[in-house]
């Protein structure tokens, strides 16, 4: 009797819980890409879908990687489902790798768009969110790409790849984008996405398999800056050297390359391959300052001209202009923001309150007004690691 | 069942219900006699003789034709009748059984008796039977043939160094093996007899002062309550006193190799040897056990521990790989990483079964063809790999009917399998993995998971004649665990495994057992 109870007992345990949601990997539309974008009766939304028949055949196939659905309607949950009357499969967003958001509703606000991704029970939390500047969601989505097959694949590897080597890009994800937009101190940005040379071609020559055909293809989707908001609203773009004088003053720079000028012909390329910087906050006659402090470790990637970098007096000249130059990157930046964008999206709020909390009580709802006038004081520290395989250039000691 | 104190000398009771009748003076009333208690066997010979040719004293030497040693047979018989000849003068005829004992115990291995039954025993188990006329005693002498196997290198437990003799089918030979390794007094042989028709002599060997007493009292206990008419291998013992019947992990270590057996005789372990097979039982088997060999000890500490760890490795993947792949494939395709996913899904594209389905197909495949492979005649075995490599290979996969991700890991799976050194151990986790895999197939993750629950609180509640099984881990015995996954150097190892051995005496002790090497050690510390 009492093993009755306790078969009784357990049995439910196993097969009235969870887990049942048992799905066939091919029965699965699995979704790389969304796009989202405006239209006069709502959302227009664009899927990227695996066609794993075009990935599985080992010989040649004339079908795409991935094939495109759109769907028009007022709120995003109901387009998703809609999508089950043009797929023979339902969608499988777990994989989702990009989300690209059109200019226009980024203008407007994305805070319903962060509340779908964010409240859906099947979206991870690894993708990526990027904007589109002067195309839409659907046309970037549409372009298809040689090597990495899949394009969404390709958006997020690139954008990685393009935060860690090059430094104007930003990846942000969910959680990251919501919490930077509910913060008081602070103001997300999402990295720009564009097409190249949108104009003059042909269109649709990039959207057929044809253009994985042909070694030069004009049209690409390219990383090009940072868009920078306000609250869920974008309210302007940061060009590239903006976008790294961003990334450095936030000490988002992992590895990266700048050059700077001496003189009018020395030309010197710098291989960044360390960043840090720290912000902090002062008290000047009550009202705060910001101190941003960034280290640098370069290594000397080419010299143009002559200058010999192997001379012991020209060390210092080598990391004077550099600090100059990041120096006027970030200077650019921060202007930017504080007198055309008007956004604070270094976190110096956050720097604030977290410093100075009574400070940060008076000032936090007129943050945005404060942010603009706040005196903001860089210094930059570069220190050169190394001078490369070679000292000074060949061709100084020949004309000797 | 009782217990022979003694097969050789002083065998008193028999089990068979045979009339106890004594032996009469009279030869030929004897011969009658024993004719019917072997049903007038074929092979049963049955030689009159006389003293001086037709006439003097009459004796009969009664032996089975198929047990005995024929070589020795005609000596045997020209020596019985030189000493009967010699010796004329005595008045009794009922001396005679005396007189040719004293003389035949000398040398030969021999015994005296005056009932039938006894005469019967002693037949069947292979000795000459003499009758003297007016002699209410039988002689009987051991001439049984040496019919065995030579001693091989064993079939089953292959290694690359280490002593490579093993058991035979000779329980005598068997005993010998161990002895010719442990050369000791303490080393103590018990024989019992097992199966109430065949008889067939079980030696239970151990050192006295190492094993447990308790142990080793548990063990006689089992065994002498077994009853069943018959046994033919080490299996029958163990199945027949193991502690939980139901249990499929093996509670009982088997071996063929006479080193593996001492090595665990050293640790206060219990042989148990049967007559007739060269697989020799040890016992308590702790579960780790199953996954060392005796070459663990003959090879590098640090390189055993890693093939050690490789070990559990190959545990954990021939468990757990096929359930988790169907899990993840059917219910956590958000655990894959996108890339892995996208190489799956182009993969399945086409295949017309479930993962679950799938994974069984060829689980179910391998397993078939690993059965038929055992039983192969060898000259059909090379058909079978090619046949093979077809169902499990390409061909299955270009037929579309099953991934070829499916492929390898149904051959991660085999390889694993074959990492476990204990035949016994990998049919075990063969069969849980099918239940893994159809607990994965149903439930998930979950499901493994609810396996893998169910499947701790079994092994952790099983014991190997009242040895928690998964000592020394769990329970835990400080120090106990220098022989599990790792192995640690001798020196280091100091005391036998505390929960099997009866004696707290530490194995590398003192400066007297270190080898003068590993003085030399010392000296430079």
């Amino acid at each position: 009797m009492k093993k009755l109870l306790a078969i009784l007992s357990i049995v439910p345990i196993i097969f009235l819980s969870g887990c049942w949601s048992s799905r066939e990997i091919n029965t699965m539309a699995i979704v790389i890409g969304i796009g989202i974008d405006k239209t006069e009766s709502g959302y227009l939304v664009t899927v990227q879908v695996l066609n794993q028949k075009a990935i599985a055949s080992k010989k040649p196939v004339d079908e795409p990687s991935v094939i495109l659905y759109s769907e028009e309607g007022k709120n995003l949950e109901e387009i998703m489902r809609r999508f089950t009357t043009k797929t023979s499969s339902i969608l499988y967003n777990a994989h989702l790798r990009i989300v690209v958001i059109g200019e226009d509703v980024a203008k407007d606000g994305i805070k319903d768009i962060l509340d779908f991704f964010a409240r859906g029970h099947e979206f991870r939390t690894d993708f990526f969110f990027v904007i589109t500047k002067d195309t839409t969601a659907n046309r970037v989505l549409s372009i298809l790409t040689p090597f990495e097959g899949v394009p969404g694949m390709k958006m997020f590897d690139s954008l990685k790849n393009s935060e860690d080597t090059w430094a104007s890009t930003k990846s942000i994800r969910i959680v990251e984008l919501v919490n930077d937009i509910l913060a008081d101190g602070k103001n997300p940005v999402i990295t720009g996405v564009e097409v190249t040379d949108e104009i003059t071609d042909n269109k649709m020559a990039t959207t057929s398999i044809d253009a994985l055909k042909q070694t030069q293809v004009t049209n690409r989707t390219k990383y090009f800056g940072l868009g920078a908001f306000k609250k869920d609203k974008l309210v302007g773009w940061l060009d590239e050297d903006e976008s790294k004088g961003y990334n450095y003053i936030i000490g988002n720079v992992k590895e990266t390359v700048g050059y700077a000028e001496y003189g009018q012909k020395v030309k010197i390329t710098y291989e960044v391959i360390s960043a840090k910087s720290e912000i902090k906050a002062d008290l000047v006659n009550g009202k705060p300052t910001m101190n941003v402090k960034i280290d640098i470790i370069a290594n000397i990637g080419t010299v143009d001209g002559e200058f010999d970098v192997s001379k012991k007096e020209n060390e210092k000249i080598l990391s004077d202009i550099a600090e100059k130059k990041v120096k006027l990157i970030c200077k650019k930046v921060l202007n930017k923001t504080q007198k055309d964008l008007k956004t604070d999206i270094f976190e110096f709020g956050e720097v604030i309150h977290r410093e100075y909390p009574k400070v940060w009580e008076k000032i936090k709802d007129d943050w945005n007004n404060e942010f603009v006038n706040i005196p903001v004081k860089i210094t930059v520290d570069v220190k050169i690691n190394q001078l490369g395989q070679i000292t000074k250039p060949f061709f100084i000691k020949e004309k000797e | 069942m009782k217990f022979l104190e003694n097969i050789t000398l002083k065998k008193k009771k028999v089990d068979e219900p045979v009339s106890v009748k004594n032996i009469s003076k009279n030869i030929d009333e004897n011969v009658t006699k024993i004719k019917n208690e072997l049903g007038d066997a074929s092979d049963l010979f049955i030689n009159f003789s006389k003293t001086n040719d037709n006439e003097g004293l009459g004796y009969v030497m009664i032996y089975i034709n198929t047990m005995v040693d024929s070589n020795i047979m005609s000596d045997l018989s020209i020596e019985l009748k030189e000493i009967l000849k010699l010796k004329p003068n005595i008045s009794k005829p009922e001396d005679y059984g005396d007189t040719l004992f004293d003389y035949f115990s000398g040398f030969r291995s021999c015994s005296q008796g005056s009932e039938i039954a006894d005469v019967c025993n002693e037949l069947i188990s292979g000795s000459v039977v003499i009758f003297v006329e007016g002699c209410s005693k039988f002689l009987s002498i051991k001439m049984k043939a040496v019919q065995a196997r030579a001693i091989e290198e064993p079939t089953s437990q292959t290694i690359i160094r280490g002593p490579k003799e093993g058991f035979t089918e000779r329980i005598d030979i068997n005993i010998g093996l161990i002895r010719k390794k442990i050369k000791s007094r303490d080393l103590r042989v018990e024989n019992l007899s097992v199966g109430s028709v065949t008889n067939t002599t079980v030696s239970l060997v151990y050192i006295e002062g190492i094993v447990k007493d308790e142990i080793l009292q548990e063990i006689k206990n089992r065994i002498s309550k077994i009853k069943i008419d018959g046994i033919f291998d080490g299996g029958y013992i163990e199945e027949m006193i193991k502690d939980d019947r139901y249990s499929i992990f093996p509670t009982f270590m088997n071996s063929e190799k006479p080193d593996a057996v001492a090595g665990a005789l050293l640790e206060g372990r219990v042989a148990i040897l049967v007559d007739g097979t060269p697989y020799v039982l040890t016992a308590p088997a702790l579960f780790v056990e199953f996954f060392q060999v005796s070459e663990d000890y003959y090879h590098n500490f640090i390189i055993t521990s890693m093939l050690r760890l490789l070990r559990a490795v190959a545990l954990i993947l021939t468990l757990l790989v096929p359930g988790t792949f169907v899990a993840l494939i059917t219910f956590h395709q958000e655990m894959i990483p996108t890339a892995l996913l996208i190489s799956i899904a182009a993969q399945r594209e086409g295949i017309p079964f479930p993962a679950l389905i799938e994974a069984l197909l060829m689980e179910t495949t391998f397993e078939l063809l690993r059965e038929a492979g055992i039983r192969m005649p060898k000259a059909i075995g090379p058909a079978m790999g090619i046949i093979g490599a077809l169902v499990l290979g390409q061909a299955a996969v270009e037929a579309g009917i099953i991934s070829s991700v499916m492929v390898i890991i149904v051959a991660i799976t085999a390889i694993a399998g074959f990492g476990i050194p204990s035949y016994e151990m990998s049919n075990t986790i063969r069969l849980i993995r099918f239940a893994l895999m159809f607990m994965a197939g149903m439930l998930g993750l979950y499901g493994v998971f609810m396996g893998l629950i169910v499947l701790v609180l079994h092994v952790c509640k099983l014991k190997s004649i009242g040895v928690p099984y998964l000592t020394p881990v769990a329970p835990k015995i400080n120090g106990g665990n220098k022989d599990t996954i790792f192995r640690f150097p001798f020196w280091s190892m100091k005391y036998r495994p505390a929960g099997i051995s009866g004696t707290s005496a530490a194995r590398v002790d003192g400066d007297e057992t270190v080898t003068p090497s590993q003085k030399e050690k010392q000296e430079f510390r």
